[in-house]
């Protein structure tokens, strides 16, 4: 902490962000520029949904903190989100379960971030679009021949690679998955991986993984920046777009390639029940007195010690809660296969079943110590009785 | 009494050995015990939360064990190939002599009499386990490391973090890392119990004084070395 105080080190830092910021205004100007304007004034949309100017504010600071900016950054966020929906996105459906779009586009009472993804200038999206079959080839195609190298592709879902891509085919010409994806990321400025099962294959791809399926970038043998999480939150998916936005760029990203303002640091360094981990207060079963006072899931199976994300901090649902906080353990969703690294689910990792059946780590340790404190004791009585000597030893 | 049984002292570990092994010893215990309780923890009732701080002290207790076994079993690993008594990293080979390993299994099987020729500092079957305890503790330590990684992010642990962060990666996130360290540490318990078993037991077949050994480091041996 001392470093702070540091004068020469505060300076250096400010200029950085000061030649930072100039970096973003001429990075924002050149989108002004090459962009097609924007669909809706976001002024006009903030205000049919009954934000307020007061509410933008209040959640452009905090969008600026998430991303790790500082506070002078606030304007220029802003001004990025009133160009939110100039950015074209072709938003592909693959094996998953639609979940992540749900949780994007559906909530009660919209915030900011529910708005900007709502007024985001989708050309493709097979859920919500109104065109089906041969137009919708034909939407795709427009937006591809119109935005090339420009466009966002935002992929939501694993892809088979089985049978040559069979298992998944898409459309009226019958394309495969893996044909699609090709056409499409390789036409994108960025590819944005929404969901675990884009990411890393989750779901699609637990064991035995039938269809063989993958993560985009490894089916692809691309690079993407992955929202991970089942499903991922609004804030992280925006906050990356808007960081795109600003910088021209996508954020930094660790090597699983989630951006690390998101996923940086795990659910349990932010976790509001942590003083309880630490302080030995744990929940041993649904229900009990210390569920009741919000004591810690480690035993009823929370999975936060070993997963990276910012749900703690973020929460769903318009900030209203998230998993920990209603009286669940998480689940580790945003971790590479955690539907079978993270499994059992409502038990501690400790009793991970690894043989098969009911034997966990500890019972089969149990037994074989068992058995070896047996085989000793009977080792050494017969020791002793036969009165084991060795010959000729030096 | 007409046969005396006469017995002549040989130097058979050095004091860094002997320092290093009753470090790990203790250490190693520490550690169990801690883990234990980081693995299957029991609630703490009385008293008021802010007043608490068993799991975080325990966690403590350990991290700081961990990384005292991390340097002990660098020190061992120094040990074993720049001793000046006795670099013994060929000894840890002892048990690719084929026919004194089938000799030794049938001596400890209360088989034969003939125990296998004492060619190098361990027997064959000491050696592999032996062999297999520094391939735990290397194991031990790496996936140590990578779980303390990403709750200190700053100074060496972090440093430390950023080069064995693909491994985690490798092995599929923290979660599976952490499933191996609790595999492992039932492999220390066998161990344990094994090696205290035989030291015992060879010291009451051969009657050179292998437990004591450890501590003054001296076997006494019928023949003058």
């Amino acid at each position: 902490m001392g470093r702070q105080k540091d004068k020469s080190y505060q300076s250096t830092v400010s200029r950085q962000y000061r030649q930072l910021m100039e970096q973003c205004k001429i990075n924002l100007d050149k989108m002004e520029q090459e962009l097609p304007p924007p669909r809706d004034d976001l002024k006009d949309t903030l205000k049919e949904r009954g934000v307020s100017r007061r509410d933008f504010l209040k959640w452009a600071s905090l969008t600026t903190s998430a991303l790790m900016l500082p506070p002078m950054f606030k304007p220029l966020v802003a001004r990025a989100a009133e160009n939110f929906s100039r950015l074209p996105v072709v938003w592909l459906h693959f094996a998953e379960c639609t979940g992540c779009s749900e949780a994007l586009l559906r909530s009660t009472y919209p915030n900011v971030d529910d708005i900007l993804l709502d007024t985001i200038s989708l050309e493709y999206h097979e859920t919500i679009m109104a065109a089906a079959g041969y137009q919708a080839e034909a939407c795709l195609e427009k937006a591809l021949h119109d935005f090339p190298g420009k466009f966002i592709c935002v992929v939501e879902g694993a892809i088979p690679m089985g049978l040559d891509g069979h298992y998944l085919t898409l459309g009226p010409k019958g394309k495969t998955g893996l044909e699609v994806a090709k056409e499409v990321t390789s036409k994108a400025a960025v590819t944005i991986c929404i969901g675990s099962c884009s990411c890393f294959g989750n779901v699609p791809a637990a064991k035995p993984n039938p269809t063989d399926c993958l993560g985009v970038g490894d089916a692809l043998g691309i690079k993407t920046i992955n929202i991970a999480g089942c499903p991922p939150n609004p804030v992280n998916f925006v906050g990356t777009l808007l960081h795109y936005l600003m910088f021209g760029a996508l954020p930094p990203c660790d090597s699983l390639g989630r951006p690390v303002w998101a996923y940086g640091k795990r659910i349990h360094d932010y976790c509001e029940r942590r003083p309880h981990y630490d302080a030995g207060e744990y929940v041993e079963e649904w229900g009990d007195d210390g569920a009741k006072k919000g004591w810690c899931l480690y035993k009823m199976g929370c999975k936060g010690p070993y997963t990276f994300a910012n749900c703690a901090k973020v929460r769903f649902n318009a900030g209203v809660s998230w998993p920990v906080m209603a009286g669940h353990g998480c689940i580790g969703c945003t971790e590479p296969a955690f539907w079978d690294s993270m499994a059992p689910l409502e038990k501690p990792i400790a009793e991970k079943n690894v043989i098969g059946g009911e034997v966990t780590v500890d019972k089969a340790g149990a037994a074989l110590l068992g058995v070896t404190l047996a085989g000793m004791a009977a080792h050494g009585v017969i020791s002793a009785i036969k009165g084991h000597k060795p010959e000729n030893h030096d | 009494m007409e046969k005396t049984d006469i017995r002549f002292p040989k130097k058979e570990w050095s004091v860094a050995v002997r320092i290093n092994h009753w470090c790990m010893v203790s250490f190693i215990m520490m550690l169990v015990i801690t883990g234990i309780y980081i693995a299957k923890p029991f609630t703490y009732l009385s008293g008021e939360t802010y007043y608490k701080f068993l799991m975080g002290n325990t966690r403590f207790v350990h991290i700081l064990f961990g990384v005292g076994l991390v340097l002990i079993f660098i020190w061992r690993v120094y040990l074993m190939f720049f001793s000046r008594f006795h670099a013994d990293f060929k000894d840890f080979f002892a048990f690719t002599d084929i026919k004194n390993t089938i000799a030794q299994i049938k001596f400890y099987l209360l088989v034969s009499n003939k125990p296998a020729e004492h060619k190098y500092l361990y027997g064959p079957l000491q050696s592999l386990a032996y062999g297999g305890l520094m391939i735990m503790l290397f194991a031990m330590c790496l996936t140590g490391v990578i779980l303390m990684g990403p709750a200190h992010s700053a100074g060496l642990t972090g440093f430390v973090y950023k080069l064995v962060k693909p491994l985690e990666n490798i092995m599929g996130g923290l979660a599976v890392v952490r499933v191996i360290h609790h595999i492992l540490t039932w492999g220390f318990i066998l161990f344990g119990f094994v090696h205290l078993y035989m030291a015992f037991w060879y010291d009451c077949v051969f009657q050179e004084g292998t437990v004591s050994s450890m501590i003054a480091g001296l076997l006494f041996k019928k023949k003058k070395h």
